[in-house]
């Protein structure tokens, strides 16, 4: 694992913008997308990172059977209000499909990929990974390779939906070009898979008294939405998607994982596994220095490194008051002083290739910059 | 390879797809209206003629013809069937009774409403659905339609909150 420089392709800005409709490579005035450096693997690096995605995705997936097995402890624990148990279970027992996730990952090329925390529910940097950085490299270098069949795997997933002709809504909130970017994206796939689809904002979604409607007053039956469940929970329509309303994806089982106290539980599981760090609800459980991260918090926000309980780094923001989980400090190895964070996929629990955010700081936050990665 | 073999987009980027089928499911604010006077009182009277040309339309082309009364009325009830054409030429439909109209600020929705067995009133649309939208009383053409309230008023805004109140991305 290298990084190294590169030249920009010089009229990369207009060509990513006209030919794949990419709108917020530049966020803020800053860059997102940055191709003056890229990283390089090998291929057993990327043999690695495939295997590590594949088995903590399968840990995943017994952590939730666990906890639906186990009932209302486990869900305490991990601060899921009762009121969304039965869709919970419902969801798993009827085997309700998931798309995606991004496990993010600690790695240095050395020793083995840990697991900073399981994006679950709405993951997005999905478009760069899939499309920005597959066009780059068949820009700059088409004969050598990239982990990341993303894209072909989404549309290949989308068939085993059984949607039939019902219409798959794509909903984002208002105003946020990343978060619309990701879901065009995906909807541009489910298109692909020759899905019936339509675009909403969760602002707009309407009900009725029995279902949700869209802004033609046409029902909504099938919903994508780049919006947390947990958020969903404590709004007004929330009891209705949780009660069976519409179909959802990500289906509501993903709860279980898209909370950050589910990597305490996943090491209680699998204590010692190569790919997990140590991590505890109770600080004292650990030893040495921590990570404390709100259970439902994004993007980085209130995010502290404790020493001795002596917070030695912290970032502001509005989370955390459902509580923290404790997470053994593993600090991100730094390539000339940069710090890449791995963005692993899996596409129907299956790992289908990765992209990288770096950082000038030591945790990665909403403004670090998508760099593209090959492999030789 | 691991990498995509090909990454085409069909939404984003440079080429777009014509979007989905036609959908025919009535709109929520669909309502009755008996004639073109009906609608004008609640929408401009361009796109009440518009919509109601439409339906008029969609009545002739695709409401069930018979050759003979006795079918029509088995199927409709009787006294809810009329002849249309004249001589060798004539055959029986459904009377229309009015329209079913809605979205008339966006794209408009119509269907051409019949009165069935039990008087029954119901739309048919172009996809070929029918739904039941309420009854009539009374005889012929002038009966009083009464809505099955079936098509309820709508809230919107349920959802959205919590993204503003972290001023955040939904992402992560």
């Amino acid at each position: 694992m290298k990084r190294i420089a590169t030249t920009p392709r010089p009229d990369w800005r207009a060509h990513v913008e006209r030919d794949l409709g990419f709108a917020f490579h530049t966020i803020d005035g800053a860059p997102y997308w940055d191709e003056t450096a890229c990283y390089e693997f090998t291929a057993a690096e990327v043999d690695a990172l495939e295997d590590a995605t594949g088995e903590l995705e399968q840990m995943c997936l017994a952590l939730v059977e666990r906890a639906v097995k186990s009932g209302g402890e486990t869900y305490t624990r991990l601060r899921i209000p009762e009121i969304a148990w039965p869709a919970i279970e419902g969801s798993w027992n009827h085997a309700h499909k998931n798309l995606y996730g991004r496990f993010d990952l600690r790695y240095d090329g050395a020793s083995p990929p840990k697991l900073y925390e399981y994006n679950a529910d709405t993951p997005t940097a999905l478009f760069e990974a899939s499309v920005v950085q597959w066009d780059w490299l068949e820009a700059m270098w088409p004969e050598r390779d990239q982990f990341n069949s993303i894209h072909e795997r989404l549309i290949e997933a989308w068939k085993f939906f059984e949607l039939g002709r019902t219409r798959l809504y794509f909903a984002a909130v208002k105003g946020h070009a990343e978060d619309a970017g990701t879901v065009d994206y995906l909807r541009d796939t489910a298109m692909q898979a020759g899905l019936e689809t339509a675009r909403i904002d969760m602002e707009d979604i309407g009900w009725d008294g029995s279902r949700f409607l869209d802004l033609d007053s046409r029902p909504i039956e099938a919903l994508f939405k780049l919006y947390p469940w947990e958020w969903i929970l404590a709004e007004e329509f929330g009891a209705h998607l949780l009660s069976g309303a519409a179909r959802v994806i990500e289906p509501a089982w993903k709860m279980v994982l898209s909370n950050k106290a589910s990597l305490a539980l996943l090491w209680e599981m699998a204590p010692g596994h190569p790919n997990l760090l140590p991590a505890a609800l109770d600080p004292a459980a650990l030893g040495g220095a921590a990570v404390r991260k709100p259970i439902f918090g994004r993007e980085g926000a209130n995010v502290a490194v404790l020493d001795a309980s002596r917070i030695t780094a912290e970032t502001g923001g509005a989370y955390g008051a459902e509580g923290f989980v404790y997470q053994a400090h593993a600090p991100l190895p730094s390539f000339d002083g940069n710090f890449p964070v791995i963005g692993s996929w899996v596409v129907a629990s299956a790992p289908a290739g990765m992209g990288i955010r770096e950082d000038s700081t030591a945790i990665t936050r909403d403004t670090s910059r998508f760099v593209p990665h090959y492999f030789v | 390879m691991r990498k995509s073999k090909t990454v085409r987009l069909v939404l984003l980027g440079g080429t777009s797809l014509a979007l989905g089928a036609c959908d025919d499911t009535p709109p929520s604010d669909a309502k009755f209206f008996a004639n073109l006077q009906e609608c004008t009182a609640h929408y401009s009277e361009d796109k009440c003629q518009t919509m109601i040309k439409k339906a008029d339309e969609e009545h002739v082309a695709n409401a069930p013809k018979y050759s003979r009364k006795e079918e029509c009325e088995a199927e409709f009830g009787i006294g809810h069937c009329e002849t249309r054409g004249e001589g060798s030429g004539s055959f029986f439909m459904p009377m229309m009774m009015g329209y079913m109209l809605g979205n008339m600020m966006g794209g408009g929705w119509y269907g051409p409403v019949y009165r069935g067995r039990d008087n029954a009133a119901f739309t048919t649309t172009a996809g070929g659905s029918t739904y039941n939208v309420g009854s009539f009383n009374g005889s012929g053409r002038g009966a009083a339609f009464s809505s099955s309230g079936a098509i309820t008023q709508v809230a919107r805004g349920g959802f959205g909150a919590s993204s503003r109140s972290y001023s955040s991305s939904s992402g992560s």
